[in-house]
């Protein structure tokens, strides 16, 4: 199962866009550097040294990415703080192209021009490795040369905050979770912040210098009661600082979640067989993700299965609008510029249901002849960019949730995600974490969770109704390699599979 | 630098960053640091994709102060500066943090000595014999049948050094190597594609067999076709090793993880000595398995590696435990700290592993015991059933319910494979399978924390349409 894009998520509470007036200024080389913190002066100029030597002319196009990257978790594990990390790293990677045809990859942790040097050597070598072999040409369509300086504006600066007050944040979801009273058995809170200072420079002449911070708070709750255990988790996430928690404090998400566990407790465990469901924004971020997300990432696509060859086509119900954009304010999947120096746009993938493009890379546009998106994204330095979400997004539609529900004579209303796993043939399956039954339009008894599973195309091809409230939620994917997303989603109506234990 | 000097520059300077640490008002320190050369070729779509080069280090210190005050921090910078600033970045960070209750460090021991943990080759391999691997791997999928498409896969070749200080006197260093090669598959034939088929070989040489794990993934491929859906039942199950590696041993460690049981987390909860499945399941943790994937002479906080049973014929006789979890329960250290974990943790995946964390509980290769049936024996004694050779969701930890998709999965009645099922789950809980095990089969396979058979479970609630 590890190669296969296993695809955790999470998701949020917090039904609100942020409003974020994204930073960009357009500079020259030498303004650039003014933007270049301190530490990184010597990654910087070794860089651009690098795109001045000899190797340089034996590759098609070189693209050389450096970064800095500091993380701090606090975790809160039943009233005790379990884990306090501060994670520092640093480093820089070449990536090059050669005959037309090959890439090659290489990334270290030293930052020394012999070093990055040496790294230059050894992706020409891999790329050239595998050169002979490969029999099909790649005409790259060139890139607008960029020189850029994006710095995501923050509120209130995660560095402000002290250790004293930073252990305060799980603690207090841990306090709110706590709360909901003695068959709470298991509390864990994680806060964390990813601040991502980081350079592309391309021998196109792409300078781009990208600062970015995000802050993230996790709740997992185990409710017991006797042998039953029942697990909530909720989830809050943006690409911002400290007013991440402005509109929802993390007690409130403590509360939530501690709430839902015990409630949980009573519920039946919910039913096995198809029904129709009306699937709750929460749930239906996993399900936009999984479900149609990856099948339309270009590398999976083209892998055969799927989407593969149906652009133009009805694909999906012709209610359905699907798209992806890096710019959305507050999306934890928010870049400017991808790791190949492309700007993330808005990208129309579905319209009312028809086909109308994949998510690329620069490679995958130049075989299918279309122009690159700005999906090709890198977790970090070390590693090579790969067709990634931004923020994906279904457009809202006309229906308010009780006009969904309205209309279901026996049915279920998911809620809440655990997860989910989907493959290039556009199978998925993915948990949620609470249900109800709907009965003759309404919602009756409470259930337990389960998991649900269909294939992509034929579901959502059945969608019948889409709501009226699209919402942003945080996400995260783990494809070969991991990423932090967002979602913009409604709730929505289909028919799906339910492998729940009950009757 | 090259890196052996790389890395005994490294180990110098952490070694420098304890001994500050050691004279402040400490009561133990610990340093973990890695160096690793990764090379890695991608195949995809029948053609290698790219090849990559991944050169990493670093180190992670946990600092405990008066009261079990724990603190932690790393960096991958190599320079004296940096790796001080990180010694006294995890101090700083414990004087603010709360107290861990139990909280220990494994003391000073001798590890055993553990052979075929590293492979010259491996350490030497060129990217090329990387290419030639795949190229073969692929060959031999399509080879075995035209319909049968390569989609992706990868040929990973790891070489590094893993070391542990500890101001308990614990200082140990161990080189490895690791090679691997994953590829997975589908078919087409008349507009119908099959769903994806994995298989992997791991080894400590290279030694990898590429048209072994070729052949095998066209194998798969092929007994794809022609999926019927079947109507919901009751009966039994063959769980293959795949599938057991996966979701069973997820819901097996779960239950067996010393800190769960600590917090009573567990379903194996005061059940130690009891009899909590059946008496065909027979499971331990062997960390010094010669040439095992997974196997070391220490683990990661720096506690001597061993051969544990945890489940003797259905019988638990131990909890898989770090030096925390041995002392906060009263039993011994298992040796079971790990900062490579598979499965998926939100926190890690963001994070990373090894220098970048704090250990956790996780087996080295967590062996269950082969029976000594063959699996067409173990199927021939079904009337009506379902081979699962893999499946697709998430095990709810806690509470061990399992509730997939079958990704591979076969109809069985009256002890023959009928069709491949399209569109089924399976729901129910682990813990009441593991009782209802009627048969171990004898085709052990490894995967990365794991060397597991097939399994027969009697009683598994199968989802149709």
């Amino acid at each position: 199962m590890e190669i296969s894009p296993a695809t955790p998520v999470f998701s949020c509470s917090s039904e609100v866009l942020f409003a974020l007036a994204v930073k960009f200024t357009y500079v020259n080389t030498f303004t650039l550097l003014l933007y270049v913190t301190v530490e990184l002066i010597p990654i910087f100029e070794s860089l651009e040294r690098c795109l001045q030597t000899k190797l340089v002319s034996q590759a098609d196009l070189v693209q050389l990415r450096g970064q800095r990257r500091v993380m701090t978790t606090c975790t809160v594990k039943n009233g005790v703080v379990e884990d306090f990390s501060n994670v520092s790293l640093t480093g820089l990677s070449v990536r090059v192209f050669v005959d037309s045809k090959s890439w090659g990859f290489s990334s270290t942790n030293l930052l020394d021009f012999e070093s990055v040097e040496q790294t230059l050597e050894n992706a020409l070598r891999l790329a050239k490795t595998s050169s002979k072999l490969k029999r099909q040409k790649v005409a790259l369509e060139p890139v607008k040369e960029v020189t850029a300086n994006v710095s995501v504006p923050v509120k209130k600066p995660v560095q402000n905050l002290s250790s004293e007050d930073m252990v305060e944040i799980p603690f207090a979801a841990y306090k709110g979770a706590q709360e909901a009273g003695r068959r709470v058995a298991d509390v864990k809170a994680t806060y964390i912040s990813v601040e991502d200072d980081k350079y592309f420079l391309s021998s196109e002449g792409s300078r781009i210098h990208q600062n970015t911070t995000r802050a993230m708070l996790f709740v997992n709750v185990i409710a017991k009661s006797n042998s039953l255990i029942c697990p909530a988790q909720e989830n809050l996430g943006h690409t911002g600082g400290l007013e991440l928690f402005d509109r929802t404090s993390p007690y409130s998400l403590g509360k939530a979640a501690g709430k839902k566990a015990v409630e949980l407790l009573k519920a039946r465990a919910p039913p096995s067989g198809k029904f129709r469901v009306v699937i709750h924004p929460t749930l239906c971020a996993t399900m936009l993700h999984e479900a149609i997300g990856h099948p339309l990432e270009a590398d999976l696509a083209m892998a055969g299965g799927g989407f593969g060859s149906h652009i133009g086509e009805l694909v999906s119900s012709k209610l359905i609008t699907i798209y992806d954009d890096g710019h959305v304010p507050g999306g934890l999947g928010y870049f400017a510029y991808d790791d190949e120096g492309v700007e993330c746009e808005h990208s129309v993938l579905i319209e009312n249901g028809v086909l109308k493009s994949f998510l690329h890379d620069r490679t995958s546009a130049a075989v299918a002849g279309v122009s690159p998106t700005g999906n090709a994204h890198a977790w970090d330095y070390s590693v090579e960019p790969l067709i990634r979400q931004t923020n994906i997004g279904i457009k809202a539609g006309d229906f308010s949730l009780g006009e969904m529900i309205v209309d279901v004579k026996e049915g279920l209303f998911l809620e809440g995600t655990f997860g989910g796993q989907a493959d290039a043939n556009a199978d998925f399956t993915f948990g949620f974490q609470s249900a109800r039954w709907i009965r003759h339009g309404r919602l009756a008894e409470e259930l337990r969770g389960a998991n649900v599973a269909g294939n992509a195309i034929e579901v959502f091809k059945n969608i019948d109704a889409v709501g009226k409230v699209a919402v942003l939620r945080p996400g995260a994917c783990g494809k070969y390699q991991f990423a932090v997303q967002g979602r913009v989603v409604p709730a929505i109506r289909c028919e799906i599979m339910v492998g729940g234990m009950g009757d | 630098m090259g890196r052996e000097a790389n890395w005994n520059f490294l180990s110098s300077l952490v070694h420098k960053a304890i001994r500050v640490l050691e004279k402040k008002d400490v009561s133990h320190a610990e340093a973990f640091f890695t160096s690793t050369e990764t090379t890695e070729v991608a195949i995809r779509n029948s053609e290698i994709l790219t090849e990559n080069k991944v050169d990493d280090s670093g180190v992670g210190f946990r600092v405990v102060v008066a009261g079990n005050k724990v603190g932690f921090a790393c960096t991958n910078t190599l320079s004296e500066k940096a790796v001080l600033d990180a010694g006294e970045k995890a101090f700083a960070i414990a004087r603010v943090s709360s107290e861990v209750p139990n909280f220990a460090l494994p003391e000073a021991s001798k590890p055993p000595k553990v052979n075929g943990l590293f492979d010259s080759g491996v350490a030497g391999i060129s990217v090329k014999e990387g290419v030639d691997l795949a190229r073969r791997a692929i060959k031999a999928a399509e080879d075995f049948d035209k319909r049968v498409i390569a989609k992706d896969g990868r040929v990973l070749f790891v070489s590094g050094w893993r070391g542990i200080v500890n101001t308990l006197g614990v200082d140990f260093e161990e080189q490895e190597t690791k090679a691997t090669i994953y590829l997975g598959g589908s078919g087409e034939q008349d507009g119908e594609v099959t769903g994806s088929c994995y298989d992997s070989a791991l080894s400590r040489t290279v030694h990898l067999e590429p048209e072994k794990v070729g052949k095998s993934v066209g194998e798969m491929v092929i007994d794809l076709f022609k999926p019927e859906s079947l109507k919901g039942f009751q009966g039994t199950v063959i769980f293959g090793p795949e599938a057991v590696s996966y979701q069973l041993f997820v819901a097996l460690v779960d239950a067996l993880k010393g800190e769960n049981v600590a917090a009573e987390r567990s379903a194996w909860t005061r059940k130690l000595g009891e009899i909590v499945a059946s008496p065909n399941l027979t499971v331990t943790d062997n960390a010094v398995l010669e040439r095992g994937f997974a196997s070391r002479s220490f683990d990661d906080e720096g506690c001597s590696s061993q051969n544990t049973v945890l489940m003797r014929k259905g019988k638990l006789e131990s909890f898989l435990h770090d030096a925390t979890s041995a002392n906060t329960l009263k039993k011994g250290n298992t040796g079971n700290a790990s900062r490579f974990p598979s499965g998926f943790d939100m926190v890690r995946a963001i994070v990373g592993d090894g220098y970048r964390a704090k250990p956790e509980i996780y087996p080295s290769n967590l062996i269950i015991q082969p029976g000594n049936k063959t699996k067409a024996e173990l199927l021939s004694e079904i009337s009506k059933g379902v081979l699962i050779e893999s499946m697709s969701g998430f095990v709810q930890p806690g509470s061990g319910m399992i509730s997939t998709q079958l990704s591979r999965a076969f109809f069985i009645e009256n002890g023959e494979i009928k069709h491949p099922i399209k569109d089924g789950m399976i729901s129910g809980i682990a813990f009441d399978w593991f009782k209802r095990i009627s048969g171990v089969g004898k085709d052990t396979k490894q995967f990365v924390n794991a060397v597991v058979p097939s399994i027969r479970v009697e009683g598994v609630k199968v989802v149709g349409t």
